[in-house]
């Protein structure tokens, strides 16, 4: 009986956690159409830039880094959104991760791979990026492996194919139960994505150890991907960015806004689907409660790096600090209130850990004082350099604003595209977790002990 | 170049290296078959010797020319002006020959005068047309015919004069802002410019003479400048600087001191009281130039530190340790310049300072001035000649006016209605490369050659104790369709016949010039005329043995200096205007050359624009920010102008460059910025002489925004702790 | 990088007490470089493309107030912090001293330039125009740059070529002082002076051992070849 229950359930199931890959509504073309005019539009001003030069940008000397570099590293933070859940949460064994899983895994890639196309978009001479990379040529060049922005291009690749293979093996099972719900060629192409997974008891033993193992790989290699991008700033000799804090302060930075965006997610997600059962206020509150540890975290390390310039003094440092409170006043009380006060005070209370509406505000603050707060790395430096003679200020184009849109666009069409053609609800995942209740899992024709015990 | 032309240009020397490969060694490149006619070979520079025009300073250059075109503009090593050293100014002389917006061709005016409206003629049209306006003139009675041109030196002067000489009544007037007749007309009159010998001074006193940007010959002094400093082993000249405005000159000084404008010479006199006390001053020269003692001491006798302190307004601290240096350390020279000759007492200040040098006892020696004789054609006019002019121009007195080598529409104050009088000549006829203020006003224009197109010399007006003839030749073949001027003259003097060709049968000016000089160095034509000539121009010229100087006379008594006066009621106009010469600019003749836009102005890093200079002081009571849009207006006009603090400056001054502020000029110049001429204010007294440092002014904040670039940061500009400077 | 193979190691002196500011090194070296012109709105928006600047400082207030001028050009830095962050090689250190810049190798990372603490480097944001003639100036010995490449001074590497080509031609050494760039050729009061480091007895060396030496940020360990010499003398108050 249990068994047929079970059956049911799970058929039942499928079909509910597939409905986000039911044939689309106008609604969902509007949006993509919405999404695509945007991305086009950036690509049209990418265009402008490429046919008349960087010059139709806002970047000058000495702000020779702008928008393109802040989006840069405000998308590989985002990233880390997925490898949070699926990783962290996967070894903590928190089973409240799992209708999340799968879109967080999604962000990471896909904030990545956006965050790849900056560095690209940031070239004067974007049409030579090759010279970057290291193939053979008959000049015998090779690219310069001292350069911070070629350990760049290593982490990033490697990030962009690691978290991509992290996706891909997490989808397996999944793909193997919308190959079973569709016909014709969708049938077969989901049959070739979903290589032979048949559910065996042998195949989900290796997936388990696949999985638990990449999830141990992938931390080290996202921490190490945003102390990367902190060391092309902190290597250098501008004042302001030569810090031995910032590889750290960047993870943690890049943490917070991971965090901030899965609970953003998790919001989302609960709403579009239905998911009350599974994500309850006692998720969001812990997962508010990691919020809550990483923008502490986040501030004392923020606190550490102003608080010791201040007290050296050192004056050319400390001019970059008085010139960033005067001239991006504002922008910096955004960051202190996002990043510090409001998550920091507002967290405390566990009515405002339980309370959506509350939440979404806050983890939507949290990530717009992250993209401030790279803002405000990258711009005050350089303007008020070592040489009073030139500094300058810099203000972003209209190419370079509606390039940063159009990535924000990018990534959500990338998303929602994602969304209609591959399980964003990880199905196999939710059920285990719906028959952990039962204390067993069948498993094809296997009956195996569930993989995950807790609650 | 396209991709496929750079294939096969790749493929070719692919193929031709492996050929050359084949064979043993690589001794010849296949030569050509005709050589080129002008000796231009292909990857081999030529250098030219010629001579800078961009100001009268007449530095030697050195043109390296490339397959027909001119590079770069150098200093010529050789040359004793300025020892192989140039300014900004001479190093931009390619841009005017390479401007877009040249003249290419003779024009004819079409439409009303200002308008732009020309049409292009022959050669042989302008020609003829310019002729036919000349003929009538060569009668003995008919008076109207005027030159108006920059002063003129060497070949040309005597040529134009030549010329001149079949007109009888013909009128030539010789100005140029710039030109210092005021120091001509000092205490030795003329030969007026003796040569400064900063090099070797010890100390070194400049009283408003802006000698490292515009005065007399900036290059020269430059390079002396540097000598005085540090290249002696272990001399160090001292330098002190008196005048309202911390110019660049005045920012090299070991002091500053910032007197009221028209009081700098208060110090010389407290010098001279000082120099008369202790008995040390130099009594033979004095009486070599006839000066009696009492007569001077008399002159100063008032003026002890306090007295001077007060009518400088300077602290006495500093009187006190200036007149010590001056009179403890020899030999200490001093220099006098526009700042102290623009003011209405200008005159009488001047000869205080050269008084002063005679009492230090520097003519003649080391480290102090020379006076040599003069040595050459010279054709010059004063401002009082001008304001004369001007005065006929209004009586219709003049109806045919050739204009060359100068742009007096904007060069002259707006109050002295030079342009109203222009519009009454019937017939003007210019000389111009651009289309200027002057030239737009034309109705024929003959365009000149650059001066890299054209021959010719240069006499250096200041600045050597050898006699110099600086030689101007061709560097690179015509670029457009025009001559140069003197060649005009000799054409127009064929085609007129007459005593005219008869006494200038020269086929061109190259003959001329030749011939001329011949007459002036006879000893140096000995041998192989044509050999002799070569040899010139490829050292730039004649630098002659040196000159034996001379002992000045002074041609009037040293006269009591009175304040200076200023038009315009202090009520209502309560700033002091000080106009000054740019150093980019000079008088504004190169503000149509980008590179020289494009150069921030040295003191302030302004950038194609001008600005009112403003101090920090007066402009917070005025509530001035830098940047702002300000209006300042004289009695003679209203300006609206970028401000700029100038902590350089004293509170009750405001100063502004002569330069920009052009109307045409081409599209670098044309209506960019303002000309502050416009706000000089002319008096009975200045049409006498220059009196451009007496107008009163009103300034008032406009707009927050002007428009106002800078090459340097406003705040960063006060950070050089920042740097550990 | 500090591996050198030449028997040169190009380097400059910058008597700040005889600079007076005027600004011809400025020229010269536009026009010696092929440098384009930067119209005001360029400048404005930071994108003056000079490669020698005059920096002028204020000090003090009136009546007690001083400019001091402070020429600045690339440093050829010995230890060059533009270098290694490169990831192309377009920025490198030639076997002379010289901070060399390729600029066929530069793809516009602009790294360099944040790098740089004199903040010499400049980049071009649009390809270069120069309205028809005023193209018959430029030097075919320099390369026009092309939009989004990096750019700096080069010490006239043009010239130093062309005064070892002629030496060796004339089979003899290069005489000090023979090849001198732009900026140092024109200079009125001979402020400027270049020369070879490795000379003891040139007169850049000499000069370069004076008392009055420094080096800009000298405690960034960049190991500049221009080396100031201190303008001397200021005894104003203030």
């Amino acid at each position: 009986m249990t068994t047929r229950a079970n059956r049911y359930d799970a058929v039942r199931m499928n079909r509910e956690m597939l409905s986000s890959m039911s044939p689309p509504t106008w609604r969902w073309y509007l949006l993509a159409a919405v999404l695509g005019a945007v991305v086009a539009f950036g690509l049209y001003a990418f265009t402008v830039q490429v046919t008349t030069g960087m010059g139709v940008t806002g970047i000058n000397r000495p702000v020779m880094w702008g928008i393109y570099i802040i989006s840069f590293v405000f998308w590989v933070g985002l990233s880390h959104s997925g490898t949070m859940v699926s990783a962290i949460l996967r070894l903590s064994k928190a089973s409240w991760r799992r209708p999340i899983l799968r879109g967080a895994e999604a962000m990471t890639v896909f904030s990545i791979s956006v965050a790849g196309l900056f560095p690209l978009i940031h070239l004067g001479r974007n049409w030579i990026f090759y010279y970057l990379l290291p193939y053979p040529n008959q000049r015998g060049l090779w690219p310069n492996f001292r350069s911070p922005l070629l350990f760049d291009m290593v982490a990033i690749n490697t990030y962009i194919i690691g978290s991509t293979i992290f996706l891909y093996i997490g989808l397996l099972p999944d793909l193997a139960v919308v190959r079973d719900c569709s016909s014709g060629w969708k049938k077969k192409i989901y049959a070739i994505l979903a290589m032979g997974w048949r559910g065996s008891a042998e195949q989900w033993q290796v997936f388990s150890r696949g999985s638990t193992l990449l999830a141990c790989l992938i931390i080290p290699v996202a921490v190490s991907v945003h102390s990367i991008v902190a060391w092309d700033f902190a290597v250098t000799l501008v004042p302001g960015w030569h810090s031995t804090i910032f590889a750290p302060y960047f993870v943690i930075g890049a943490i917070t806004s991971g965090v901030a965006a899965v609970i953003t997610l998790m919001i989302v997600i609960r709403k579009l689907f239905k998911l009350e059962e599974f994500l309850q206020p006692v998720h969001f509150d812990n997962m508010a409660k990691l919020l809550l540890a990483v923008c502490l975290l986040w501030s004392y390390f923020y606190f550490s790096e102003v608080f010791t310039t201040w007290y050296a003094h050192k004056p050319i440092e400390w001019e970059i600090f008085s010139f960033m409170s005067s001239r991006y006043g504002i922008m910096l009380l955004i960051m202190m209130l996002g990043n510090t006060i409001v998550p920091i005070i507002g967290l405390c209370f566990r009515q405002v850990r339980r309370s959506l509406p509350a939440l979404l505000v806050i983890t939507l603050l949290v990530n717009l004082a992250m993209f401030i707060e790279r803002f405000l790395i990258v711009v005050p430096s350089l303007s008020h350099k070592n040489i009073p003679f030139i500094w300058g200020s810099y203000t972003p184009s209209w190419v370079e604003l509606a390039i940063m849109v159009a990535s924000f666009a990018l990534f959500f069409l990338l998303y929602t595209l994602f969304a209609k053609f591959f399980p964003i609800l990880a199905i196999t995942d939710v059920r285990e977790q719906e028959e952990v209740l039962l204390g067993s899992q069948q498993n094809g024709r296997t009956r195996l002990e569930t993989l995950v015990k807790e609650e | 170049m396209k991709r496929r032309s750079f294939l096969q240009l790749s493929g070719m020397s692919l193929a031709s290296s492996m050929l050359a490969g084949c064979r043993k060694g690589n001794e010849k490149l296949i030569p050509f078959l005709v050589p080129p006619e002008d000796g231009a070979i292909p990857g081999i520079a030529n250098y030219y010797a010629s001579t800078c025009r961009q100001c009268p300073a007449g530095c030697g250059v050195l043109v390296r020319v490339h397959e027909g075109r001119a590079q770069k503009v150098e200093g010529n090593p050789h040359h004793p002006v300025n020892q192989g050293k140039l300014c900004a100014r001479g190093q931009a002389m390619l841009q005017e020959l390479y401007h877009p917006d040249r003249i290419k061709q003779p024009l004819k005016r079409t439409g009303i005068r200002g308008s732009g409206q020309f049409i292009p003629i022959s050669w042989d049209e302008a020609l003829k047309q310019l002729a036919g306006a000349l003929a009538p003139y060569q009668q003995k009675e008919q008076e109207g015919l005027l030159l108006f041109s920059a002063p003129l030196r060497g070949s040309l002067a005597r040529l134009t004069g030549d010329f001149l000489q079949h007109f009888p009544k013909a009128q030539h007037l010789a100005w140029e802002p710039l030109s210092p007749e005021w120091l001509q007309q000092g205490l030795f009159g003329n030969p007026g410019i003796p040569d400064y010998d900063l090099g070797n001074t010890q100390y070194l006193l400049s009283f408003g003479a802006d000698f490292l940007e515009s005065h007399l010959s900036p290059v020269r002094y430059g390079h002396g400048f540097g000598h005085m400093r540090q290249e002696r082993q272990t001399v160090r000249g001292r330098y002190s600087y008196i005048g309202p405005r911390l110019s660049l000159t005045a920012a090299s000084a070991d002091r500053w001191l910032p007197a009221r404008p028209g009081t700098e010479w208060a110090l010389a006199f407290g010098i001279i009281r000082r120099l008369l006390q202790e008995k040390s001053f130099d009594a033979s020269a004095l009486q070599a130039a006839g000066l009696s003692v009492t007569n001077v001491t008399e002159l100063v006798a008032n003026f002890n530190v306090q007295r001077v302190a007060e009518i400088a307004d300077i602290s006495p601290t500093e009187i006190r340790a200036t007149i010590n240096e001056a009179v403890s350390i020899s030999p200490a020279l001093a220099l006098v310049g526009e700042m102290t000759a623009w003011q209405s007492n200008g005159s009488a200040a001047v000869a205080a300072v050269e008084l002063l040098n005679l009492m230090l006892g520097n003519i003649n020696r080391p480290g102090g001035l020379y006076f040599t004789p003069a040595t050459d054609a010279h054709i010059s006019s004063n401002y009082a000649e001008l304001t004369g002019l001007i005065e006929r121009m209004q009586q219709k007195k003049v109806q045919l006016a050739l204009i060359y080598g100068c742009n007096p529409v904007f060069s002259i104050p707006s109050d002295s209605n030079f342009s109203a009088a222009l519009a009454n000549i019937p017939q003007i006829i210019s000389f111009a490369s651009f289309l200027d203020e002057t030239s737009l006003q034309a109705d024929l224009i003959l365009p000149d050659h650059s001066n890299l197109e054209s021959w010719g010399d240069i006499v250096p007006p200041a600045g050597t104790r050898q006699q110099v003839i600086g030689l101007i030749q061709p560097v690179v073949k015509p670029l457009h369709n025009t001559r140069a001027f003197p060649d005009v003259l000799l054409a127009l003097a064929k085609g007129m016949g007459g005593n005219l060709a008869m006494q200038l049968p020269h086929e061109s000016y190259l003959q001329w010039l030749e011939e001329d000089l011949i007459k002036r160095i006879p000893d140096l034509f000995i041998g192989d005329r044509r050999q002799q000539m070569d040899h010139l121009l490829q050292q730039g010229g004649w630098f002659g043995p040196e000159l034996e100087p001379i002992s000045p006379k002074a041609l009037k008594r040293p006269e009591r200096v009175v304040s200076p006066e200023f038009s315009g009621a202090q009520e209502q106009y309560p700033l002091q205007l000080q106009v000054y010469a740019s150093v980019n600019f000079y008088d504004g003749r190169s503000s149509h050359l980008p590179w020289l836009q494009q150069l921030p102005d040295p003191m302030t890093t302004v950038v194609w624009g001008n600005w009112l200079e403003i101090n920090p002081q007066t402009a917070r009571k005025l509530g001035v920010n830098q940047g702002d849009l300000v209006e300042v207006s004289s009695p003679a006009g209203k300006l609206t102008l970028p401000a700029v603090l100038y902590p350089g400056l004293r509170p009750e001054v405001v100063a502004c460059p002569i330069g920009q502020g052009h109307q045409g000029l081409g599209r670098y110049a044309d209506r960019r910025g303002e000309n502050p001429l416009k706000l000089i204010k002319e008096t009975e007294a200045s049409k006498q002489r220059l009196t451009w440092g007496g107008t009163r002014v009103q300034v008032r904040r406009l707009a927050a925004s002007s428009g106002l670039v800078t090459a340097g940061h406003a705040e960063g500009s006060y950070h050089r702790d920042l740097l550990g400077l | 990088m500090n591996i050198e193979t030449s028997e040169f190691h190009w380097g400059m002196v910058i008597d700040l007490d005889r600079c007076t500011g005027c600004g011809a090194c400025v020229t010269a070296c536009q026009a010696e470089n092929n440098i384009p012109i930067s119209e005001q709105d360029g400048i404005a928006n930071g994108r003056n493309l000079h490669w020698i600047r005059i920096e002028r400082y204020w000090e003090g207030e009136f009546p007690h107030v001083r400019a001091r001028f402070l020429p600045m050009l690339c440093q050829h830095c010995d230890d060059a912090p533009c270098e290694p962050v490169c990831p192309v090689y377009a920025s490198y250190h030639n076997p002379e001293g010289l901070n060399g810049q390729v600029y066929n190798r530069c793809v516009g990372t602009r790294y360099c330039a944040n790098n740089c603490p004199y903040a010499v480097r400049v980049f071009n944001f649009f390809n270069p125009k120069w309205p028809k003639p005023l193209e018959q100036q430029l030097s075919p010995d320099v390369t026009v740059r092309s939009r989004g490449v990096m750019e700096k001074c080069s010490f006239c590497i043009q010239r130093i070529r062309r005064g070892k080509e002629q030496a060796s031609l004339e089979n003899r050494k290069l005489l000090d002082g023979e090849v001198m760039p732009a900026c140092a050729q024109t200079c009125p009061p001979q402020a400027i002076i270049f020369g070879d480091l490795n000379d003891p007895d040139s007169r850049v060396s000499k000069l370069a051992r004076s008392p009055r030496r420094f080096r800009l940020f000298e405690d960034l360990g960049t190991e500049p070849s221009v080396i100031y010499l201190k303008g001397g003398g200021h005894d104003h108050p203030g």
